[in-house]
C-alpha cells in the first residue's frame, strides 16, 4: 500500500542530515553571522554547530533564537521557559506575516525549503520545533496542534457521557491538553460525599487517562496505512499519582498529558491537572495498551499532504510517533 | 461651497526637519545641499544632493535605520516602510501635532489621506535581486508593500487608522500638487471634512541617479552652483528627498476646533501639454491653461497674485517654458507677481515637490515673507519680463500661486490666500 521512496532513503543514509549536503565554508559562516546578527550569540553558535555537524540536537536553540528575535522585547521573557505550548499568535504576538519572516530566516539558516501549506498549522512553539526537527531528520511531519470541540471528542472517543470528562481539547504530536468543568450534575457527586460534592480523585485520574486515549486517536502519527483502533485501548497501570487539591463543582480542571514512551502495544504518559495556577493532581506515569488496524481507505491523500516521504527501513522504530525529546 | 484651510504642516526636508527650521532656511536662503557620499565614485557624473539630515536609511534592513530621538518606531511598523515612508510618517506626526488634532480627529470616516511618491527604486532593486539570486520564496513578504508606488498610502492609512478617502497620485513631479488639488475638491464637494496631503521621496542614489541618464541632473560639484533656476549657467536639477504633510480642513472644522490656519486654499487648476513624454511644451502651453484655470477656480484675477512659487527646477528647457507661461498669463499690462524657485535651496523633490513647496507657500503667507530665488549670478536673458525675486522679501503676500509640472506635460497650479 505504501511504498517508501528507496532512492530517497538510500541517499539519506549517505548524507543523513540535509545541512551536510555541502560543507560549511568560512564564507557560509560570514553569511550566517550576517543573517543572524539580531539573534543572540548562542543562537548563532547553535546554528554554526548544526551547519557543521548536521546534528539536530542544536535545532531547538536555533528555532527558539530565531523566534525570540521577532518577538517584542517585553514578551521575550516568556520564551525563557521555552514552554512548548506557548502559542505563536496569542502568547507571542506573532502574526502571519511575522511567521513568514521567521520561516525565511530559518530557511536561510538551516538551508531548507518550507512550503506555505506546511506552515498553516504551526500554532505553538512546540509545533514549530517539532516541525523543523522532522523536516531535518526527513521524518514524516508531525500532526499540528488540533483544537477539538466536544462534538469531535464525543465522535471519536470510545468513552461516552455520562462518563466522558473532557469538554474541549487540543492535541498535537507532542501531547494533549484539555478542560473539564465540574458542573455539579455528575451523578456520582450525589454520593461523593454526603452533602459535600467533591470530585473523586479516581475520576480525575480517569479524566487524564481519557485525554491520553484522545492523544492516541488524534495525535499519534501511526504506521503508514494504519490507524489506532478505538476499541483496543485499555488502561494497564499508573505510578506516582498524588492529589494536591480538593476539586468541587464550578472548578475548571486544566488537564495535560505528554507521551513519555511509545512502544507497541504500550503507551506511557505523564499527566497533570491544574485548577487555575494550583496543582490538583500529578501522575508520573499512566500506561495504556493500544493496537493498530488497517486504515479504511484514502491513506494516499493523507500521505500526499504530509509532503515528506516516510521511511520504513528496519532501523526505524515501528512507531513514527515523532516524539521530540526536549 | 465649503472653504478649505491649511491648519497643519510637517516637514522632513533637505532644509529642515520642522517648520521653524524650514522657515529660517527660506528666509536666509540657506540651502540643503551636500556632496552625496553614494555619488562619490568616478563613474557617477553628478555629485550634489539635497540630503535629509538626522536620518540614516541607506540600508535594506529597516532595523538598521536611524532617526532623530524625537521619534520612536517599532519593528512591526518599520518593516513595511520605504525610506520615504519613514520620512512621511515623521512629517505626518508633526502635522497632526501642529494642527492640534486628537486621535479621533485623525481616524474617522470624514478624514482622508492622499499621497504621492515615486515608490522606492532602492528597495525594489534589492527585492528583485533576491528573486534572481535566491529565488522567489526567499523574498521578504514585505517586498511589495515597502517598495511599489503606493507604499505611502498602504503604510500611513494602516498606521494612522485612516477611515476616509485614500489613494495615491502618480503624475511624476506634479503628483503631490495633484494630490493637494483633489484633496481640496474632496472637501469642497462635502465628501470629507479633513484631508492629509502627503508628498515624499527616498531621494537616495537609486531614486535620483536614473535622471542622470536623461541628462537632466546638474553636474556641478559646488553646492552653491548646482541648483540655480533662472540662472544663465544652470545645467540641470539637483535631486532631493524627504516628506511634507499638509492638513486641509473645511471652514466648519476650523471654526469648531478654534485653530488658526496658515492660509486658505482658494482654488486650483490643471491642464496637459499633450506634447512630449519628457519635455515641457516650449511655450508652457499646458501650464498657461492650468494657471488660468486656477485663477478662475479661485475667483481672482492675475492682479491679485503677489508671488508665484515656480516649478522651475534649474533645467535648461523647463525653466524657460514656465517663464513663457507666466508671461502669457501675467502680461506687461498688469502688476507683475514676484517669481522665485525654492528648488534653488532644496533641490527637486520630484513627487514631493508640489506638497513641499505648497508648505513653503503656507509658511510665507502665515509669517509674511516671500522667499527669494537663490544662487542666481546672471539671470538668463530669456527671463526678461517676469519679476524675479532674488532676495527674500519681508513683504506679506496676500495671494500665492504654486506651479507644478510633471512628465507627459502634466501641469498643476494652486492658489493660496492669506487669512
Amino acid at each position: 500500500m505504501f511504498m517508501p521512496d528507496l532512492a530517497h532513503t538510500s541517499s539519506q543514509k549517505k548524507a543523513p542530515f540535509i545541512a551536510l549536503a555541502k560543507p560549511f565554508s568560512p564564507e557560509d559562516e560570514v553569511a550566517l553571522r550576517e543573517v543572524l546578527k539580531r539573534c543572540s550569540p548562542s543562537t548563532f553558535e547553535a546554528a554554526v554547530q548544526f551547519r557543521k555537524t548536521g546534528n539536530p540536537e542544536h535545532l531547538p536553540a536555533v528555532v527558539i533564537g530565531v523566534v525570540e528575535r521577532y518577538v517584542e522585547p517585553e514578551l521575550r521573557v516568556k520564551l525563557k521557559d521555552a514552554a512548548d505550548d506557548l502559542r505563536m499568535i496569542e502568547d507571542l504576538g506573532i502574526d502571519s506575516l511575522t511567521m513568514m519572516e521567521i520561516v525565511i530566516l530559518v530557511e536561510d539558516v538551516l538551508q531548507m525549503t518550507i512550503n506555505n501549506e506546511e506552515l498553516r498549522n504551526l500554532r505553538t512553539v512546540g509545533d514549530v520545533k517539532a516541525f523543523i526537527d522532522c523536516k531535518v531528520r526527513g521524518l514524516p511531519l508531525p500532526k499540528p496542534t488540533k483544537f477539538l470541540p466536544i462534538e469531535h471528542i464525543a465522535s471519536v472517543m470510545p468513552i461516552q457521557p455520562p462518563f466522558l470528562f473532557i469538554n474541549e481539547a487540543s492535541v498535537s504530536s507532542l501531547g494533549a491538553s484539555g478542560k473539564y468543568k465540574i458542573s455539579g450534575q455528575e451523578f456520582f457527586l450525589q454520593g461523593h460525599f454526603k452533602d459535600n460534592p467533591v470530585m473523586p480523585a479516581s475520576i480525575m485520574l480517569e479524566a487524564l487517562g481519557q485525554l491520553a486515549v484522545l492523544y492516541l486517536l488524534e495525535g499519534l502519527v501511526p504506521e503508514p496505512g494504519k490507524v489506532v483502533a478505538s476499541t483496543m485501548i485499555f488502561f494497564t497501570g499508573c505510578e506516582g499519582v498524588r492529589a494536591h487539591r480538593i476539586c468541587k463543582p464550578g472548578d475548571i480542571l486544566s488537564l495535560s498529558i505528554k507521551p513519555k514512551r511509545l512502544k507497541m502495544p504500550l503507551a506511557t504518559f505523564e499527566g497533570a491537572i491544574r485548577v487555575g495556577q494550583e496543582k490538583a493532581v500529578i501522575a508520573e506515569e499512566i500506561t495504556l495498551t493500544f493496537g493498530f488496524v488497517d486504515a479504511a481507505v484514502e491513506p494516499t491523500t493523507e500521505k500526499a499532504s504530509e509532503g515528506t516521504p516516510s521511511e520504513l527501513s528496519s532501523d526505524t522504530p515501528p512507531l513514527h510517533a515523532a516524539v521530540v525529546s526536549s | 461651497m465649503p472653504r478649505v484651510f491649511i491648519t497643519g504642516l510637517g516637514f522632513i526636508t533637505s532644509i529642515g526637519n520642522d517648520s521653524t527650521t524650514v522657515e529660517q532656511s527660506l528666509r536666509h536662503l540657506s540651502h540643503g545641499f551636500e556632496l552625496y557620499p553614494a555619488f562619490n565614485r568616478p563613474e557617477i557624473p553628478c555629485k550634489v544632493v539635497g540630503t535629509v539630515k538626522g536620518f540614516f536609511t541607506d540600508a535594506v534592513d529597516q532595523e538598521d535605520w536611524r532617526y532623530p530621538d524625537t521619534y520612536s518606531f517599532k519593528r512591526e511598523l518599520m518593516r513595511t516602510m520605504a525610506p520615504h515612508g519613514l520620512y512621511a510618517h515623521c512629517a505626518l506626526l508633526q502635522a497632526i501635532k501642529d494642527a492640534r488634532l486628537q486621535e479621533a480627529d485623525v481616524s474617522n470616516p470624514a478624514t482622508g489621506l492622499y499621497t504621492s511618491s515615486g515608490g522606492s527604486p532602492y528597495l525594489t532593486n534589492y527585492h528583485h535581486n533576491r528573486v534572481e539570486t535566491l529565488g522567489v520564496m526567499r523574498c521578504s513578504p514585505f517586498g511589495i508593500v515597502s517598495s511599489i508606488v503606493g507604499t505611502l498610502n498602504f503604510n500611513l492609512v494602516a498606521a494612522f487608522k485612516i477611515h476616509g478617502s485614500s489613494c495615491g497620485f502618480s503624475s511624476a513631479c506634479a503628483s503631490s500638487a495633484h494630490a493637494l488639488g483633489f484633496a481640496f475638491d474632496e472637501i469642497t464637494l462635502g465628501r470629507q471634512k479633513r484631508m492629509f496631503v502627503v508628498g515624499a521621496e527616498d531621494g537616495n542614489k537609486d531614486a535620483i541617479l536614473p535622471f542622470a541618464g536623461m541628462r537632466t541632473l546638474s553636474l556641478q560639484t559646488d553646492p552653491q552652483l548646482a541648483s540655480r533656476p533662472f540662472d544663465k549657467g544652470r545645467d540641470g536639477f539637483v535631486g532631493t528627498g524627504g516628506a511634507t504633510v499638509l492638513v486641509l480642513e473645511s471652514e466648519d472644522e476650523v471654526m469648531k476646533r478654534g485653530v488658526t490656519p496658515y492660509c486658505e486654499v482658494v482654488g486650483w487648476g490643471q491642464a496637459s501639454d499633450g506634447y512630449n513624454v519628457a519635455i515641457s511644451h516650449p511655450e508652457g502651453a499646458g501650464l498657461q491653461v492650468a494657471m488660468k484655470h486656477a485663477l478662475a477656480s479661485a475667483q481672482v484675477t492675475p492682479q491679485h497674485i503677489d508671488y508665484i512659487n515656480a516649478h522651475a527646477t534649474s533645467t535648461l528647457i523647463g525653466d524657460i517654458s514656465e517663464v513663457k507661461a507666466i508671461k502669457a498669463v501675467f502680461p506687461d499690462s498688469v502688476k507683475k507677481p514676484w517669481v522665485s524657485s525654492t528648488k534653488a535651496l532644496t533641490g527637486h523633490g520630484l513627487s514631493l515637490a508640489g506638497a513641499m513647496e505648497s508648505g513653503f507657500s503656507a509658511l510665507a503667507l502665515k509669517h509674511g515673507f516671500m522667499p527669494g530665488s537663490a544662487h542666481i549670478t546672471e539671470v538668463d536673458p530669456a527671463c526678461v519680463g517676469i519679476a524675479l525675486l532674488r532676495k527674500t522679501e519681508t513683504i506679506a503676500p496676500s495671494y500665492i500661486m504654486k506651479n507644478a509640472s510633471g512628465f507627459g506635460g502634466a501641469n498643476v497650479s494652486i492658489v493660496f490666500k492669506k487669512v
